[in-house]
């Protein structure tokens, strides 16, 4: 893996901010990357919050944006929708196949996408991070087991991860615990845990050398304080990096399991990959608006997720940052002897080149 | 020399070797996932909706009901003998899919890298040598889309525009049924029966058929090449014996060609082996979107019909494919530049 | 015939081959075979989006089944092409001796595919064996249920011992699943595998069989009958899960017909912009219905008065022409109109627009609170077509816009699907229908006698209604079973244990210039490949 941030970048910023407030602090974590970006990095990561920010608005503000809901093939203004109505001032995106407003589809989209995305990526952080701070810290055979798992999945082609366990939870989880929202989201979480399971835990086993950490475990301080305090902490600064870039990838494994007919059942929420598998056969009867709208919909929101964690990622990663020259490695650090079967493998299909 | 081929040989074996385990790892992670998990495949899609005695039927039916060691030991026997059983749904023997799907997948795939290399060499090329001018920016743009567009999305505009709009290309399966009949199946790979049989207008319906899926599929692929390219080779590019090469006044075309892609060819090759991942992923998709008769099309077909049996030996070929390809990757890798070793 | 009798709805298409795939196959042709036009023209090429499994008729109780066998193989009797009565097929003649024996004389010189000989023996074997195997998913229960036995005197003479006097008896022995197999060549005890080949004694003979590639059938130079195949070779094209693979192809000429299945949106597009492409579409009488089973076994539907609630609320007419374009019609009894014997009771009864006054009162006299909260299924696309989800969304729309009627909408895959409804598992479900033989009877007995095929998913039991089926079954004058059929129809209006939604139109999309595809469009659904004629197809 390649983000092996072991020197803090931001020690002025911590040593600084600490005098400030709480609020004020999380303002400058979050202002730090655009401050210290420049160029194209910088033009990349605000595009990019641009975009993603206006999908974010259109997800929040979906009841009052979007003409109806998503399922509604009728309002009060508008009357009863028709079918496969082209795109009009009535219904700016046309209609579909079910008689919905593909406005409103798109729009009521963009909160389902956001919505299983963060949902699976919370999963996906907190459980990847505490395997692999485990994992590195604890080593030993538990140490060995979960890399060899771990590995195991990271080798699966992950869309085919994604399917099965959609498959197989498929009707699992109940409505009132997110229903086919929790089942989409279960099933990305299961695809992205290696990745950072990997990262946090090559980067705890070199902390874990690291001389303040030693002397920590030297005086006598319990695991979990170490954990915490210096390791933890420390560990997190890759995450944010990976997570957008998987928050990329997650968009388009979720519209490829609703291309697919898996994950969301069509009347629990909309979602753009569903609409195109029904936009397929209009796009072949000359029915163009089915299918573009929905599918410029992901393309923008990967386009903008991916220019953000781009930009995060030169502006972050001080191996690229500041060391240029090494080139992609191929070994993690503290490989086992597993791991060439997959070793070098980066974060999918978004940070090969870090 | 000779020390350095004797640990070659050395590597080599272990590395061969290593495939014992990995292969033991992604066939236990795929049992696994289908038997052991929550929601086995057969109360799957059926959230405690089935009567408890017509739930324990069918698992005694399917032998899910026995203990599950011995439903592993008996799977990896199966994998062992190479007879991976036979279908539930429609009778064929998931050896038989292998190689009559299993082949299509790989002509659309590797027609896919080809596209991929054709595409994205020259433009990471171009983005590495003018890194940061308006040129790289574009050709970034360029691999940031392809990324993006989910390849279903690529593959409906692909039929829309050229085969419901200008007619050009046929948008489903690998020939016409006609030619698909008048080429004998030997090999199972449809282009080369065709060549066997002589028959150019069949290889020729075949090519046609195959321009959409795998432009489509190798879109997707070129994407990540464009940027490992551009970022190993401006890498490369930044060394002191590059330097070196450019203060003797030496092109920068040459250099770029000649050094910086050698040397950045091992992470090349690597990354590019472990994107099996991503080809066999929008394998499945384009397969799916173009009814391309391959292994992806087959397992979404036996998923919707819960025909686990099938869905567990195509996953099973699939593990084995990833842990070949693996293996393949460090093996070139090694020939390439003896100081790769673990 | 059984829901599983694949789609239910959508047509097909046809298509004809363009030139380009005509040149190109003789020029091809000959440079392997060196076959020539004059001796093997263009092969027929028909495509379809249905999954062909098995070639055993023991086994076929599908669509695709029995397409395949109405081609390969023969019946005692069939009904012949716009017919609605069975005629001779192997047989020389038939008649009742008396109520409960049915006997038939063969024609003599009948000989399978392989050369061998056809004789009562094997009509009695074919029979036995498939009541003896009771494949799951296998026809056998259309004559298990009324046949004691069959006995084969002389190689010529067929006679069937009947449990109960059975007027469709000959009707039931038109269905494809009747198919005859060789004795000796095909096991007693189990289904012939794909892998070792069919046998029959049908105009074409199957010669390979891959559902996934292609099935290819060829003359039966040894079949005997009056079916004059006009191409020598068929190509059966499987465009499995992919209509639009279908409509593509056909527009492409890659395939000369087409049929099932193309949903109503590509239907239409056909329809309207086909013409330029060079295909037309062809619609006829249908023979499939959709309709709602109610599980009275448990949960909501055990009331009588939510089902008909329920029946009350539903508009059919909004359903054919939003979600099919048209391609349904309205149906208010499981009879379609192409039956002798339909009777609109449920239009009788309901009104043909949703009464949502009535609806409530029903449930208030019952004493039932509402909003009813009720789960409903249907099929996840790939059986009954992507229309599925459109259609039950629309009826959830109707039934909760009444206030009445809280709806959860569940689905499964065809294959857990046509699994579970029979174990109880779903409170009210989608089904579709295909008959096994032209009958208003196989319309009405699989749903409403006691034990039927749907098990504990529908549990419907009544004792008039089952007097009332089995004595119009018994009864051998068309014109003294029209009372009775409407007796029927209108108990089940008053009862509900289903409740029809619509019939369907077969629709078959064909290349300009393909002949004969209009005279097997008709009650029987099926596709008689020796009628039609593509060698002149664009």
């Amino acid at each position: 893996m390649v983000f092996t941030p072991t020197v803090p970048t931001d020690k002025d910023l911590h040593a600084t901010a600490a005098r400030r407030s709480w609020l004020r602090k999380t303002v400058d974590v979050i202002a730090y990357p655009y401050r210290a970006s420049s160029g194209v990095a910088r033009g990349m990561l605000v595009a990019g919050t641009v975009m993603v920010g206006f999908m974010v608005v259109l997800a929040i503000f979906a009841p009052l944006l979007a003409p109806a809901g998503f399922n509604e093939v009728e309002t009060a203004e508008l009357g009863a929708f028709p079918k496969h109505a082209p795109p009009s001032s009535e219904h700016w995106f046309g209609t579909n196949v079910q008689r919905f407003d593909v406005l409103s589809r798109v729009i009521w989209g963009a909160r389902t996408e956001l919505q299983v995305v963060l949902l699976s990526l919370s999963l996906t952080v907190v459980t990847g991070v505490l395997l692999g701070l485990v994992a590195g810290y604890v080593g030993g055979w538990l140490d060995r087991l979960l890399v060899l798992v771990m590995d195991a999945l990271f080798a699966f082609p992950y869309l085919l991860l994604a399917i099965v366990v959609a498959f197989l939870l498929a009707d699992k989880i109940p409505q009132g615990l997110g229903g086919g929202i929790a089942v989409a989201a279960v099933a990305i979480t299961v695809v992205y845990i290696p990745q950072y399971f990997r990262v946090v835990r090559n980067s705890t086993i070199s902390a874990k050398q690291a001389t303040y950490v030693e002397a920590a475990r030297a005086i006598g301080a319990p695991p979990f304080v170490v954990v915490m305090r210096y390791l933890f902490s420390n560990v997190i600064q890759s995450v944010p990096v990976i997570a957008t870039l998987n928050g990329a990838d997650a968009i388009l494994t979720l519209a490829g399991l609703g291309f697919l007919g898996y994950g969301l059942q069509p009347t629990e929420a909309s979602e753009w990959g569903y609409d195109l598998q029904r936009a397929v056969d209009d796009a072949t009867a000359g029915i163009w608006w089915t299918g573009l709208f929905p599918g410029l919909a992901i393309v923008w929101l990967v386009v903008g997720l991916t220019l953000v964690g781009e930009g995060l990622n030169e502006t972050l990663n001080p191996t690229l940052r500041v060391r240029r020259l090494i080139p992609v490695q191929l070994t993690s650090v503290g490989t086992t002897a597993q791991e060439p079967a997959v070793a070098g493998r980066s974060s999918g299909r978004g940070g090969e080149d870090a | 020399m000779a020390g350095r081929s004797g640990s070659l040989r050395e590597y080599l074996l272990v590395r061969l070797l290593l495939l014992v385990p990995n292969v033991f790892v992604l066939l236990t992670l795929v049992f696994v996932l289908l038997r052991v998990a929550p929601g086995d495949p057969i109360s799957a899609a059926l959230g405690g909706q089935l009567p408890a005695s017509e739930l324990a039927r069918r698992r005694a039916e399917a032998g899910y009901d026995r203990p599950l060691l011995v439903q592993y030991v008996e799977y990896l026997g199966q994998v062992l003998s190479g007879d991976l059983g036979t279908t539930v749904t429609d009778s064929r023997a998931v050896t038989d899919i292998l190689v009559v799907n299993g082949a299509a997948t790989l002509t659309l795939t590797v027609a896919a890298v080809l596209v991929a290399l054709l595409i994205g060499v020259p433009l990471g090329l171009l983005g590495a040598r003018f890194r940061n001018t308006w040129l790289d920016v574009v050709i970034r743009l360029f691999g940031v889309l392809t990324y993006a567009a989910p390849v279903f999305f690529v593959g409906i505009v692909a039929i829309v525009v050229f085969t419901g709009m200008l007619g050009w290309l046929p948008a489903s399966h690998q020939a016409s049924p006609i030619m698909q009949y008048s080429v004998e199946s030997r090999t199972h790979f449809f282009l080369i029966d065709a060549l066997l049989a002589g028959n150019t207008r069949a290889f020729v319906d075949g090519l046609r058929h195959l321009v959409l899926p795998a432009m489509t599929l190798g879109l997707l692929v070129s994407g990540v090449l464009i940027r490992l390219i551009r970022v190993n080779v401006a890498q490369t590019l930044r060394d002191d014996y590059v330097e070196a090469a450019l203060a003797r006044g030496i092109s920068g075309r040459r250099v770029v060609l000649s050094h910086a892609f050698r040397n950045a060819l091992v992470p090349f090759v690597t990354v590019l082996g472990l994107q099996i991942a991503l080809l066999l992923g929008g394998a499945i998709l384009t397969e799916t979107t173009f009814s391309w008769p391959g292994l992806g099309q087959q397992l979404v077909q036996y998923i919707n019909a819960r025909d686990y049996i099938a869905v567990q030996g195509i996953m099973t070929i699939f593990a084995l494919v990833v842990a070949v390809m693996s293996l393949l990757i460090d093996v070139v890798n090694a020939l390439i530049d003896p100081r790769v070793r673990y | 015939m059984r829901p599983d009798n694949s789609r239910l709805v959508r047509g097909l298409a046809l298509g004809i081959v363009p030139l380009l795939a005509f040149a190109a196959c003789g020029s091809d042709g000959d440079s392997e075979t060196g076959e020539t036009g004059s001796e093997q023209q263009v092969p027929l090429i028909f495509g379809t989006t249905e999954q062909f499994s098995e070639i055993d008729p023991a086994a076929s109780y599908d669509w695709p089944g029995s397409m395949l066998q109405i081609n390969i193989a023969q019946t005692v009797l069939e009904v012949p092409p716009g017919g609605n009565q069975p005629e001779p097929e192997i047989a020389e003649s038939c008649e009742f001796e008396d109520p409960k024996t049915y006997t038939c004389k063969l024609k003599t010189g009948l000989k399978f595919s392989d050369g061998s000989t056809l004789d009562s023996a094997d009509v009695k074997f074919s029979m036995d064996r498939m009541i003896g195997i009771k494949h799951p998913e296998g026809p056998w229960s259309i004559w298990a249920s009324s046949l004691e036995s069959v006995e084969a005197p002389d190689p010529q003479t067929v006679i069937y011992h009947l449990k109960y006097a059975d007027a469709t008896w000959p009707m039931r022995l038109t269905y494809p699943g009747a198919s005859i197999v060789p004795e000796g060549e095909y096991s007693a005890t189990e289904i012939r595998k794909p892998s070792e080949g069919a046998i029959g004694s049908g105009p074409y003979k199957l010669t390979k069989f891959d559902p996934d590639q292609e099935i290819v059938l060829e003359r039966n130079e040894y079949y005997k009958g009056d079916k004059e195949p006009i191409h020598d070779t068929v190509i059966i094209k499987p465009y499995p899960g992919s209509e639009t693979g279908l409509k593509t192809a056909i527009e492409e000429g890659e395939i000369h017909v087409a049929h099932r299945t193309l949903n109503s949106t590509l239907i239409q597009d056909l329809e309207e912009n086909g013409a330029s492409k060079g295909v037309e579409v062809l619609q006829g009488e249908g023979t499939g219905i959709s309709y709602v089973v109610f599980n009275q076994t448990k949960g909501p539907f055990v009331e009588k008065a939510v089902r008909q609630a329920f029946a009350y609320l539903i508009d059919r007419e909004k359903i054919a022409q939003d979600v099919y374009n048209g391609t349904v019609e309205p149906l208010y009894t499981m009879v379609p109109s192409a039956f002798e014997g339909q009777y609109n009771a449920f239009q009788e009864v309901y009104g043909e627009k949703p009464d949502p006054a009535k609806a409530e009162q029903v449930l208030r006299d019952a004493g039932v609170s509402t909003p009813v909260k009720i789960q409903l299924w249907h099929d996840s696309g790939d059986h009954y077509g992507v229309e599925s989800a459109d259609m039950y969304q629309e009826i959830e729309r109707q039934l909760e816009s009444s206030g009445l009627f809280d709806v959860e909408l569940k689905s499964a895959a065809w294959d857990r699907y046509s699994a579970d409804y029979p174990t109880g598992a779903y409170q009210a479900f989608q089904l579709g229908w295909y008959p096994d033989f032209p009958d208003a009877d196989n319309y009405l007995s699989p749903f409403f006698e006691t034990n039927n095929f749907m098990e504990k998913g529908q549990g419907y039991s009544d004792k008039q209604m089952d007097q009332l089926l089995a004595e119009e079954r018994s009864t051998v004058e068309l014109e003294d079973r029209l009372p009775i059929f409407e007796q029927i129809q209108k108990k089940a209006a008053e009862d509900v244990p289903t409740l029809p939604i619509w019939e369907q139109k077969m629709v078959v999309a064909q290349r300009k210039g393909v002949k004969g595809v209009e005279r097997t469009i008709d009650a029987a659904n099926q596709i008689r490949l020796w009628l039609i004629d593509a060698t002149q197809a664009q």
